[in-house]
């Protein structure tokens, strides 16, 4: 999908002029021109995901960075795909930072939404975005619904007979068809391209169990802790939040899915090179390190292995031992164009 | 020193418009700007042209999403409705005082968040909740889901809503003159007979007044269905989201939000030509 630069070019300047002009007349400039005020300032706008993410991204990323440059740094939630476009076209910016999804991404980029960025350490750039970190999407269950078995792959997870209760997955079809071709035999390596029917046929076989679609990282982690749903796919880091809350539950690495997060500038941003800055510093191995060990990420830069200790590594997808029980995402295979997917996700879900 | 007479009638009459400067500059600049920006935006993304329109007017997905929309509004007016008639009734017949404090419980909803609200009947409703408790204590062995239904979102909804419908309808029946139905009494309409041709008319503008802004306000609901709701019953503002936050599809979001305010502009202007919408304001 293409933003048409000619609207842009058209409606940019007047709007910024007029909101310029009639902001000073209201005495409103910090509501309405906010990237104006602090163009020439030391300071940093990033996007924040909250919870474990933020605390951990405070702590090893940006006081650690404020230390080291200066620039202070402000986060701003939620992590919203939608107002980088935004800013984009309209040249406000709430933003400079922002970490996507390995779909998001290519999809961000293809927009042209990405300021280029040059590549930090080898095999570190995506898609006009740096590598940070690997999360996992994996299966979670209660442990207290009376069971006899113990679910072991996405195939459990879609047999409601021998582990009947509520299911939850991300509304994101992106992530969830590749788990519903597992869970119809297909095997990990022979995912990509995806056979879209078929994994829709397969969902048909779930829908009707699936309590609700999780749209946010906190919201699956609640569901799951107070037990609304028995089964869930769910991201790592949210889930470890909810055993360590105390929650009877339980979860396996096998089948999980791994994803990557990359750390993008938002294009043309006026922070530009404190943006860049931070961005290197945040994929550079000490400080990178730091941060995926706190929050049980894996490190996308392999520099940064050395830093971790070994006391992390159960948590993390990546650890040797976990790793090879999970398989990737692979977006620039995927076998269909990502929006159309997501379109008939979309109509799907209300049929 | 002094104006001249029609100085000041002139002053008099700029007097208002001076008042009214300030907000209607800040509609004018936040909100008639964005929305035709929205309008023009609709017609120009991706490429210029009606397409979007086609899109939304023709899609089953949009169809069916607008339809559940509405249909949604009208439950959640209808059970606001009923919920609120008996209950501004009472306020009504009680004293002052009473009536105060039941109009302070009402509005005390108001002083939560949004969110918080929602996320309340969360707690309540959910599988460890006091509810499902209550269900089981009184020998439901396996009480029925309630988070994540129809009910769950309807019941959160009207719980946001009912006091704009309490308050219109309130309002109006503390304006009835009691010698009307003293009068009708005394004409020989009793019980049923009195409300249906005495009472309930002259309510009507409340129940009017009520039931358009519970059903406008709820038109553009988004958080509630979207955590509260089944997954199949999306609402429009939801579905709005998600175009522009999943697929940066702003072009089809805009038009989305055209059809929505056109619709419920339409609602309007039929209120308007049957009741006159300058009641609305009292």
């Amino acid at each position: 999908m293409t933003l048409k630069k000619t609207h842009n070019a058209l409606i940019r300047p007047n709007r910024r002029l007029f909101l310029q002009g009639t902001a000073a007349l209201a005495g409103a400039s910090a509501l309405a021109a906010p990237s104006i005020g602090r163009a020439q300032s030391k300071e940093l706008y990033i996007n924040s995901w909250g919870g474990p993410w933020l605390e951990a991204a405070t702590e090893n990323l940006f006081n650690p960075f404020t230390e080291a440059t200066g620039i202070k740094v402000n986060t701003v939630s939620p992590v919203s795909f939608a107002k980088l476009a935004a800013q984009v076209r309209t040249g406000v910016y709430e933003f400079d930072v922002t970490t996507l999804g390995g779909g998001d991404i290519v999809a961000a980029n293809n927009a042209g939404l990405l300021e280029p960025l040059e590549e930090p350490y080898p095999g570190g750039l995506f898609q006009n975005g740096v590598g940070s970190h690997a999360f996992a999407t994996m299966m979670a269950w209660r442990t207290d619904k009376g069971w006899e078995e113990t679910p072991q792959s996405w195939a459990d997870f879609w047999d409601v007979e021998r582990f009947p209760g509520g299911r939850s997955l991300q509304r994101y079809p992106a992530r969830v068809l590749p788990l519903a071709l597992l869970a119809d035999g297909v095997a990990p390596e022979d995912l990509y391209p995806l056979d879209i029917d078929r994994a829709f046929a397969k969902l048909d076989e779930i829908k009707d169990h699936i309590r609700v679609w999780w749209t946010g990282g906190a919201q699956s982690t609640q569901i799951l802790r107070d037990g609304e749903v028995d089964m869930i796919g769910i991201w790592h880091g949210r889930y470890f939040e909810a055993e360590d809350a105390g929650a009877p539950v339980d979860f396996t690495w096998n089948q999980a899915e791994l994803d990557s997060a990359y750390w993008v500038v938002a294009k043309e941003t006026p922070n530009m090179e404190a943006a860049k800055m931070f961005v290197e510093f945040a994929t550079s191995p000490e400080p990178l390190a730091g941060f995926v060990a706190q929050a049980n990420y894996g490190a996308m830069n392999p520099a940064a292995d050395e830093f971790i200790p070994d006391s992390a590594k159960p948590r993390m997808p990546t650890a040797p031992g976990n790793v090879e029980m999970t398989f990737e995402q692979d977006m620039l295979n995927f076998g269909a164009d990502p929006q159309e997917v997501a379109m008939r996700f979309d109509e799907w879900l209300a049929s | 020193m002094g104006l001249s007479l029609s100085a000041l009638a002139e002053r008099k009459t700029l007097w208002p418009w001076l008042l009214l400067a300030p907000l209607t500059i800040y509609l004018a600049l936040f909100f008639l700007v964005p929305l035709v920006e929205v309008a023009i935006m609709s017609v120009t993304e991706p490429r210029p042209g009606l397409a979007n329109y086609e899109k939304v007017l023709t899609g089953s997905l949009y169809r069916k999403v607008f339809l559940n929309t509405f249909g949604t509004a009208l439950l959640v007016t209808l059970c606001c409705l009923l919920v609120g008639y008996p209950l501004a009734y009472l306020m009504s017949t009680v004293s002052k005082r009473a009536a105060m404090g039941i109009l302070l419980l009402i509005t005390m909803s108001f002083w939560t968040s949004f969110l918080v609200r929602t996320y309340a009947w969360m707690v309540l409703l959910g599988n460890n909740g006091p509810v499902v408790w209550l269900m089981q204590t009184l020998g439901i062995a396996e009480p029925p889901p309630l988070l994540f239904t129809r009910f769950s979102s309807t019941l959160a909804m009207v719980h946001i809503l009912a006091p704009y419908m309490i308050m219109n309808i309130y309002t109006v029946m503390q304006k009835i003159d009691p010698s009307l139905i003293r009068s009708a009494e005394s004409m020989g309409a009793y019980g049923k007979s009195l409300f249906r041709h005495v009472y309930l008319p002259l309510t009507a503008p409340g129940i009017a007044n009520g039931s358009v802004l519970v059903f406008v306000i709820c038109l553009g609901f988004y958080v509630t269905p979207v955590l509260l709701g089944s997954p199949r019953e999306q609402m429009a503002a939801g579905l709005i989201g998600n175009q522009i936050e999943q697929f940066l599809a702003f072009g089809l979001g805009s038009a989305m939000s055209i059809v929505l305010l056109v619709v419920t502009l339409v609602i309007l202007g039929i209120y308007h030509r049957r009741f006159g919408l300058d009641k609305l304001y009292g």
